[in-house]
């Protein structure tokens, strides 16, 4: 009988004491932050979606041997008078549908500052496919151009972030 | 880089800009992470925390202005009722035209109160969960912590396409809402939202609040049963024995209330309670020593299980049978049940403060001059809060677990308390 | 007088009823064949692959450096261990010796990322069992656990942290004076837990008697990890196997008593707890020097051989075994990944059950539908 009601009163104390805890974060400051109107600059190290520099790139290929999924691929400039090829970029393209985002490309690259970095952009949301695959060419600034296959041009990604240089990084 | 010494100016150093961010539409966070340790530092040195508190408060105001508007048009309804009956008997109608139109202005208030209810308490419950779970629920609908978002749910819920499954029973799965949702209105008639304030005055108001709210069950039934989809079958099937088995505990804890007050009719019951003891205890029914507490639990308890909410949701379990017996239902349909458990919640807890806390009674003397319909919807909101609150702290019983928990604790204890009761009055008397 | 039962002659019959791939509790795409007697269970059926990647083939063709990335989508809630285990694999087979750093690095992040992953099994088991606020609770003190994991490597899931000879990055002291923030904000929080839902005699009441698992049954499965332990049998990879010089740091394992759901919820709880102490010893004894092993050749070749590695993840033994034939790239792989191998006894534990505890039971195994399909 004592033990009875032990169990029950134990059981309704444990009860209580879960209520008081939630009774404490109701009045304790909310965390969330709201995304769309609030936004965090995230640190320092963060991967977000890569950039591409086609002026310092020296066409190494390294970043496309260190890629894990094959996303990134280059192709040499020439020398238009001796048709060889130079340590400059034509192209280069990074497939973001493939991306892994895991900084191996970034490690890898010889250059300094590096040619192709994480930025901090974590907003990377492409409205068509053909976005996804984002194109470099010298004087193409570091976001990329997509080539959209309805109209047959490259255009600049919509809604894409202008530019976010991380200086410490590169 | 300097220790060279030769005169020259070091080459400046290249500054590094702030990351720059598609500033589109927002504000950048560049200080906090919104850890916790630094959010719950000191709550009051931010804005938005002083703004919630005021919001608070607003809305404990609020609830007071809404109880003191009702007590004040209530008179207006005597004016009203003078005014239908002049008409009626200038045009020659007999007396029955004149209850006939006054009954279904009376009904037809009764059905908003449940409405704006639900518009009320969907929004209340969004915003007291999100802030028990350090979030901040609803805040951009209609601007202002996001006011408007039940408002503009149930705009889109009659907007939504009606889908009705192909293997349904057609009839009976649209009619299984509208049975959910019709004696919840009517069971609401003779509920007393202050002194003098009921839509009928009925003697058996007691019984004729359990009889109709027992009738939602056939409704949940008939909507499980006829989705044609396995969970909503078993949610349907655990409703029908939930419901029924809690109705008794339920039905049995108010048996002593009614025992001292000696009346089913709600008002007369919420009278019984009204005087102190010792000048300040008010003779609230809860303050019975033991009896009165033992009853309140159990009736407490007993709701939340009729209301299906958490920990009784087995009916709708949303982690084992995906939604229960509404699985299948959209659009307005759905909204029904919604606005069903809503109903039975706003039921109980007018129940409970009629019940348990004295009604319009002031907690203390001296305190009479605020009128009863505050304290009624004062102390109905505080019921709510509770609802809420326990919703939204405890796991949910598995369904046999359920029934053992009602047969095998509740309903003895709820028995016991009569026994206790009558022994009571046998002494008193 | 024999009394005949008032069902006598009625036909009934059992009811399929297919638990996922959508259902919001299987904790992805798990799909369980239900055969149910009323609420009772007769039959269970789990049906895995939904999520199947081939990340054994796919490593075949990929050189070693490129494989970690591959192992951060097995178990995506607590990938540091994943890293670690095909690092040590690989380690092994090249014959790399690791910095101490490096080694108290990889213990300090498997043990966050161990709470992280038991933070999300709490808020997902009470979600389970009906109980929605500790999971935003839990899911509060995770984001600060990701919030340091972005610090120092940049990723919040996939974090190809731990790599061949060391780890991605050295941590500052800035991120350790966050780590040590967190670890004191961090205590406290662990008993609000046991007050919600360790504790809560409904909770207790619906996993103390429910999927019971004798330690025979248990070791004959081969469960691994806090499902093993709930049943009582002490195998803890970190203390029978030790890696990473977990020997020289003091912890404990908790063991469960009969094996139910509540023993295994309790384990991970109390593992949590470990692995907090686990973690302010390393910060404190955390040791100067590099963080990364010299001469990790850019394409690794190793030498034709065969290594095995495994190490305590956190939903329980995780192995690799890796045949290296000296080129560029894994001859095979082979993962003991174990959540497919606790996910098997599912089938047995269902049977004579209510459908309610198929959600119990099933989140106490705690499986991750990534890992199992691999």
């Amino acid at each position: 009988m004592i033990a009875y009601f032990r169990t029950v009163f134990t059981a309704a104390w444990a009860l209580l004491q879960g209520m008081a805890i939630t009774l404490k974060y109701l009045f304790k400051p909310s965390i969330t932050i709201h995304y769309p109107t609030e936004k965090l600059v995230p640190y320092e190290k963060f991967r977000g979606a890569l950039l591409f520099d086609a002026e310092t790139c020296i066409s190494c290929n390294l970043c496309v041997k260190a890629c894990p999924s094959a996303c990134i691929q280059l192709e040499n400039a020439t020398n238009p008078q001796t048709k060889k090829k130079i340590a400059k970029v034509d192209w280069y393209s990074i497939d973001f549908g493939k991306c892994n985002f895991c900084r191996l490309c970034e490690e890898v690259c010889p250059t300094k500052p590096k040619a192709v970095w994480h930025s901090l952009d974590y907003e990377v949301v492409f409205y068509t496919r053909d976005e996804m695959v984002r194109c470099w060419k010298a004087g193409i600034n570091y976001i990329g151009k997509y080539w959209n296959r309805k109209e047959k041009i490259f255009k600049d990604p919509e809604g894409q972030i202008s530019i976010q240089e991380v200086h410490s990084r590169r | 880089m300097t220790a060279s010494g030769s005169g020259q100016a070091p080459p400046p150093k290249k500054v590094i800009p702030d990351p720059v961010f598609n500033e589109k539409n927002g504000r950048l966070l560049k200080d906090t992470r919104y850890w916790p340790t630094e959010v719950w530092a000191n709550p009051w040195a931010s804005p938005a925390y002083r703004r919630g508190a005021m919001l608070l408060i607003g809305i404990i105001g609020a609830i007071f202005a809404t109880g003191w508007m009702i007590g004040e048009l209530a008179p207006l309804g005597d004016t009203l009722y003078q005014l239908i009956a002049s008409v009626a008997s200038a045009g020659g109608l007999p007396q029955t035209a004149t209850e006939a139109t006054w009954i279904m202005i009376k009904a037809l208030i009764i059905l908003h109160v449940v409405l704006i209810n639900g518009l009320w308490a969907v929004w209340w419950e969004r915003k007291i969960s999100a802030h028990i779970q350090s979030r901040v629920g609803p805040t951009y609908a209609g601007g202002f912590h996001g006011w408007a978002q039940t408002i503009l749910d149930g705009i889109k819920l009659l907007l939504k396409e009606d889908i009705t499954p192909a293997v349904a029973d057609k009839w009976v799965h649209a009619l299984a809402p509208a049975i959910v949702v019709v004696p919840v209105i009517i069971a609401f008639a003779p509920v007393s939202f202050g002194s003098q304030l009921a839509a009928a005055d009925i003697d058996v108001g007691v019984l004729y609040i359990f009889a109709f709210a027992g009738i939602s069950v056939i409704g949940v039934v008939m909507g499980g049963w006829a989705s044609g989809n396995k969970y909503s079958l078993l949610g349907g099937l655990r409703a029908t024995a939930q419901l029924v088995s809690y109705e008794l505990p339920r039905g049995f804890s108010v048996v002593p209330v009614i025992m001292f007050s000696g009346s089913l009719d709600l008002s007369v019951i919420a009278h019984a309670q009204a005087g102190y003891w010792l000048g300040f205890i008010p003779k609230w029914f809860i303050f019975y020593p033991l009896v009165g507490q033992l009853a309140f639990i159990i009736f407490l308890i007993a709701s939340v299980a009729e209301t299906n909410r958490t920990p009784f949701d087995i009916p709708e379990a949303e982690s084992e049978l995906v939604s229960g017996f509404h699985t299948e239902y959209s659009g307005m349909k759905w909204s029904m049940f919604f606005l069903t458990e809503y109903g039975y919640v706003l039921l109980a807890c007018f129940l409970l403060a009629t019940f348990f806390l004295g009604g319009g009674a002031a907690p203390l003397p001296g305190l009479e001059i605020i009128p009863s319909w505050i304290w009624m919807l004062g102390k109905a909101m505080a019921m709510m809060f509770v609802f809420l609150w326990v919703r939204w702290t405890f796991p949910r019983f598995r369904a046999d677990q359920l029934m053992d928990f009602n047969w095998k604790f509740l309903l003895p204890w709820s028995f016991a308390n009569i026994a206790f009761a009558a022994a009571a009055l046998l002494y008193l008397s | 007088m024999t009394r005949t039962s008032p069902l006598a002659g009625v036909k009934t019959d059992t009811l399929f009823v297919n638990l996922g791939p959508q259902h919001p509790s299987t904790h992805g795409v798990l799909r369980v064949g239900l055969t149910i007697d009323g609420e009772v269970i007769t039959k269970a059926v789990p049906d895995i692959g939904y999520l199947h990647r081939g990340t054994s083939k796919l490593a075949e063709v990929r050189g070693y450096h490129h494989c970690v990335v591959l192992t951060d989508r097995w178990d995506y809630v607590s990938a540091m261990p994943n890293n670690l285990v095909f690092c040590l694999a690989a380690e092994k087979l090249m014959g790399l010796k690791i910095p101490p750093r490096a080694k108290a690095l990889r213990v300090l992040m498997c043990e966050l990322n161990r709470i992280a992953s038991h933070l999300l099994f709490f808020g997902t088991y009470g979600i389970d069992l009906g109980a929605f606020t500790p999971f935003l609770y839990a899911f509060r003190e995770r984001e600060m656990v990701l919030d340091l994991f972005e610090m120092c490597c940049g990723a919040r899931l996939t974090y190809n942290y731990i790599r061949l000879g060391g780890v991605m990055v050295d941590v500052g002291d800035n991120w350790i004076a966050k780590t040590k923030e967190f670890i004191e904000y961090f205590k406290p929080r662990l008993d609000e837990y046991d007050t919600l839902l360790t504790y809560n005699p409904i909770f207790m009441v619906r996993t103390r008697e429910v999927g019971k698992i004798a330690a025979e049954v248990a070791v004959n499965w081969g469960l691994s990890g806090p499902n093993l332990r709930g049943s009582g049998v002490n195998y803890d990879v970190r203390k029978a196997d030790p890696y990473c010089g977990y020997e020289q740091y003091d912890f404990e394992v908790p063991l469960g008593k009969s094996g139910s759901c509540w023993d295994r919820y309790f384990c991970r709880v109390s593992e949590m707890r470990q692995s907090v102490r686990l973690c302010e010893q390393v910060l404190a004894t955390l040791p100067p020097g590099e963080f990364m092993a010299m001469g990790v050749a850019k394409v690794p070749k190793p030498a034709a051989g065969e290594a095995y590695a495994h190490v305590e993840g956190a939903r329980g033994d995780l192995g690799i075994y890796l045949v290296s034939d000296g080129q560029a790239s894994p001859y095979r792989m082979h993962v003991r990944a174990p959540s497919f191998i606790n996910l098997a006894i599912l089938q047995e534990m269902l049977v004579g059950n209510k459908v309610s505890d198929v959600i119990a039971i099933l989140g106490s195994i705690d499986i991750v539908l990534g890992e199992v399909d691999r």
